[in-house]
């Protein structure tokens, strides 16, 4: 019994190591997995998107800094993808429809960025923007030839790719918006598509309104 | 007692960068095998430390329950799938898990089983098989990527290897309800 004060002490102090371990490990209760911790660390940094070059499905090159004054809502994606891909686009085509016209091209560009640039040339993109209905033009799909760009712009916007024994790759998956000063401001759930799509007209209308 | 010196034998070869990695880089091994190893490095080294501070554990940890309490933390912090993404991302994450499987998980839990009565022991290996249970359900059920360096297949795979741990340590807790030890004594 003598020793039972030091031990209750012992057994609090743990308790309270425990809790604040855990509190700090997941963001105060908020982030379980790196990908949400990923996406609260994006959307509270805001990173400015890196300059790349951009070479698209109609063989145009032009760096990034093209879109500057709009609205880019982007996507990362590879055409060979089986799985996560087809349905990113889908998504995105739907977010695209939802969109009114009027903002379209005007003060919102759409974008899908390859990072499979050996496999995915101009003539693949355009052959995978016809599954999309994309238009080449307000919706454009490009590739990053330069290899160093790629990585830093895929780490920046802490976009992790891992390629598996059949030539695929499994990569998370969002929505980003870049605004029209060339700052990343939204990471959406590609799978809430009216979500997205309310939100991206919102903060499009506000602008606008201005 | 040459078991301290076979634990930091371990312990270093554990921690070699090529060996580090190579464990790493399988999601399975990561989890079931690169982090018991190294709370089995604790647990070999634990009797240098008691050795050392016999006093500190007597006292701190009279009746084993802080220590088996700061194991089960640390084991239920290194099942969150953040963390293991993050010991492969942050350095620091992995400085500590280093750290903390050996001395906070390993050594605790050599200083407490002894001094655990059988309700206090049979309390932890229910815990860790309904613990177990759950992340089983969690790895192989979920269909989203939970680390974002693994694929889901090996996330299943992690998945089932939690269904086999669960099950090992729920049966070695119902035979010990029913075997009486001294009949073999």
């Amino acid at each position: 019994m003598i020793q039972n004060k030091p031990n209750k002490i012992a057994i609090f102090l743990v308790i309270l190591f425990g809790v604040s371990l855990l509190f700090v490990g997941t963001d105060g209760f908020t982030a379980y997995t790196a990908e949400t911790a990923r996406v609260n660390k994006l959307m509270k940094e805001n990173p400015v998107f890196p300059e790349v070059t951009l070479e698209d499905s109609k063989g145009r090159v032009y760096p990034f800094s093209e879109f500057k004054g709009k609205y880019v809502l982007l996507t990362f994606i590879y055409t060979a993808c089986t799985e996560v891909c087809p349905q990113l686009e889908l998504n995105l085509s739907e977010v695209y429809n939802q969109i009114p016209q009027k903002y379209i091209g005007e003060d919102i560009l759409f974008l899908s960025i390859s990072f499979d640039p050996t496999k995915d040339d101009p003539e693949t993109l355009e052959r995978y923007r016809y599954y999309f209905d994309s238009d080449g033009e307000t919706w454009r799909m490009a590739r990053i030839t330069n290899e160093a760009e790629l990585t830093n712009l895929l780490k920046e916007f802490g976009v992790i790719v891992i390629p598996d024994e059949n030539g695929n790759f499994q990569h998370n998956s969002a929505f980003y918006l870049v605004d029209p000063n060339g700052i990343l401001v939204e990471v959406m759930d590609y799978k809430k598509i009216d979500e997205a799509a309310n939100k991206v007209t919102s903060i499009v209308e506000e602008k606008v309104g201005e | 007692m040459r078991q301290p010196l076979y634990g930091l034998t371990l312990y270093i070869f554990l921690m070699l960068p090529p060996v580090a990695t190579l464990a790493e880089s399988v999601m399975a091994i990561h989890m079931h095998m690169q982090m018991p190893l190294f709370v089995i490095v604790g647990v070999l080294m634990a009797t240098f430390f008691q050795r050392r501070f016999s006093r500190l554990f007597a006292i701190w940890n009279g009746n084993g329950i802080p220590g088996i309490i700061l194991f089960m933390i640390i084991v239920i912090y290194w099942m969150l799938p953040r963390t293991m993404d993050e010991a492969l991302t942050i350095q620091k994450i992995e400085l500590f898990k280093f750290v903390s499987l050996p001395f906070l998980a390993g050594v605790p839990l050599r200083d407490s089983w002894p001094k655990l009565g059988v309700i206090g022991k049979n309390i932890i290996f229910v815990l860790l098989s309904v613990l177990f249970s759950s992340m089983a359900w969690l790895y192989i059920m979920t269909p989203i990527q939970l680390c974002n360096n693994y694929l889901i297949i090996e996330q299943k795979t992690l998945g089932w290897g939690f269904v086999f741990q669960a099950a090992g340590i729920f049966i070695y807790f119902a035979m010990a309800l029913f075997i009486d030890k001294s009949d073999y004594e």
